[in-house]
C-alpha cells in the first residue's frame, strides 16, 4: 500500500491535474447533495424551504460559495483540458495546458467572479 | 559522471555484491532503468547534476519484482506487452506483398515520434494506474499496439484493437496522467498513442481510414 501511494505522487502536471480533478469532483458531489437536499425542502412547503435558505445567509456560507466557484472553475477547465487531450490536442505542451490553461485562466475567471461575490456577499453580510 | 558510473564506482570501491543491470551505456538498450529520487530514468543517461539535489536515492523500478538490489524482473512488463499482440502480422505471402512506406505517408508521419521504444520499463514504473492495477497493460504495450495498428502492411489491426479495448486492462484504464510521457527517456508521447487508441476503439470502423 505504501509503495502504491508513493507511486501515486505529486510530481508532474498531469498527476497534479488528476488529483485536483478527483478532489474537486468529490467536493462537487458533496455540494450536489446539499443542493438537492435544500431543493427537496420545497416539497415540505414554503416555511421549510425558507428556513433552509436562512442557513445560507451568513458570511461563512458566502465564503464557502466563493470556494465553490473555485472548485467549479477548476473542475470545468481541467475537464475541457482532458477532453482536448483525448482528441490529441496539446499533448506536446501538456504542462503549459494545465498550468496556463486550467490554473492560470481559472484563476483569472475566479477573480472576476469572486471579487464581486466577496464585496456584495461577505462584506455586506458582515456589516 | 553518470548515475551508472556512480553505481560502478560503488560496486568497485564499497560493495562488490551490488547488483544492477546495464548493457549499451549509451541509452539505446533500456537495460539500466532505475528510479533516481523516485523518478524512473536510464542510469547511463542521467547525470547527478541534472537531479538538483546533493543526495541521490537510487531504487529499482516499481511495479516489477526485484531480483536483487537494482535488478528487476521485466517478466510482468513483457507479459502485458505480449497481450497487446506486438508482433508484425504480414500477409502470409512470404514478403512478396511487402510495401514501401514512403517518408511522407500517414503511417510514417503518425508513427515518427512513437517508434523509438527501447522497452526499458520506465513508463510502466511511473504509471499511476499501474500502481493500482496489475491487470493494466501499461503505456509501452499500448503504444506498441497503436504502432502495429497504424502500420498499413500489418494484417492484425482488428484483433489487436479488440485486445486493447478493455475497461480494466486496456486503453480505458488510462486516466491521462502523463506520467509515462514525462519519464520516457526517448521522448515518446505515450499518452497520445493511448488517446488515439481510445478513439479507434470507440469507432473501430475508422481503422479503414488510417
Amino acid at each position: 500500500m505504501k509503495e502504491r501511494l508513493r507511486n501515486y505522487r505529486w510530481l508532474y502536471a498531469g498527476m497534479v491535474a488528476h488529483r485536483i480533478q478527483r478532489a474537486t469532483g468529490l467536493l462537487l458531489l458533496f455540494y450536489l447533495f446539499v443542493h438537492v437536499r435544500t431543493i427537496h425542502k420545497l416539497s415540505e412547503g414554503p416555511e421549510a424551504f425558507n428556513e433552509a435558505l436562512a442557513q445560507f445567509r451568513n458570511p461563512a456560507f458566502k465564503l464557502a460559495e466563493i470556494g465553490l466557484l473555485a472548485v467549479v472553475i477548476l473542475h470545468a477547465l481541467n475537464g475541457i483540458r482532458l477532453t482536448l487531450h483525448d482528441m490529441s490536442i496539446g499533448h506536446s505542451r501538456q504542462r503549459e495546458w494545465f498550468w496556463g490553461g486550467a490554473v492560470g485562466v481559472g484563476l483569472l475567471l475566479f477573480l472576476l467572479g469572486a471579487v464581486p461575490m466577496f464585496l456584495s456577499g461577505v462584506m455586506r453580510g458582515a456589516r | 559522471m553518470t548515475v551508472l558510473d556512480a553505481l560502478f564506482q560503488i560496486q568497485r570501491e564499497q560493495d562488490h555484491t551490488l547488483v544492477f543491470r546495464c548493457a549499451c551505456r549509451v541509452g539505446m538498450c533500456g537495460t539500466c532503468a532505475v528510479r533516481v529520487n523516485g523518478v524512473p530514468r536510464l542510469a547511463c543517461r542521467t547525470r547527478p547534476s541534472q537531479i538538483g539535489t546533493k543526495d541521490l536515492t537510487i531504487e529499482p523500478l516499481s511495479h516489477l519484482p526485484v531480483i536483487k538490489d537494482l535488478a528487476v524482473s521485466l517478466e510482468p512488463f513483457f507479459e502485458q506487452w505480449k497481450r497487446a499482440l506486438p508482433a508484425f502480422r504480414g500477409a502470409g505471402d512470404g514478403g512478396a506483398g511487402l510495401r514501401r512506406v514512403p517518408a511522407d505517408s500517414a503511417f510514417a508521419r503518425l508513427s515518427r515520434d512513437k517508434r523509438d521504444c527501447i522497452t526499458c520499463g520506465a513508463c510502466f514504473s511511473a504509471c499511476g494506474i499501474k500502481g493500482t492495477s496489475s491487470e493494466y497493460m501499461g503505456p509501452a504495450a499500448l503504444n506498441r499496439a497503436y504502432l502495429r495498428i497504424l502500420d498499413p502492411r500489418d494484417n492484425g489491426a482488428r484483433e489487436r484493437l479488440r485486445a486493447v479495448d478493455g475497461e480494466r486492462s486496456g486503453v480505458w484504464r488510462c486516466h491521462t496522467q502523463f506520467n509515462c510521457t514525462a519519464v520516457c527517456p526517448k521522448g515518446i508521447s505515450l499518452t497520445d498513442s493511448i488517446a488515439r487508441l481510445k478513439r479507434l476503439a470507440a469507432r473501430p470502423g475508422s481503422i479503414e481510414k488510417l
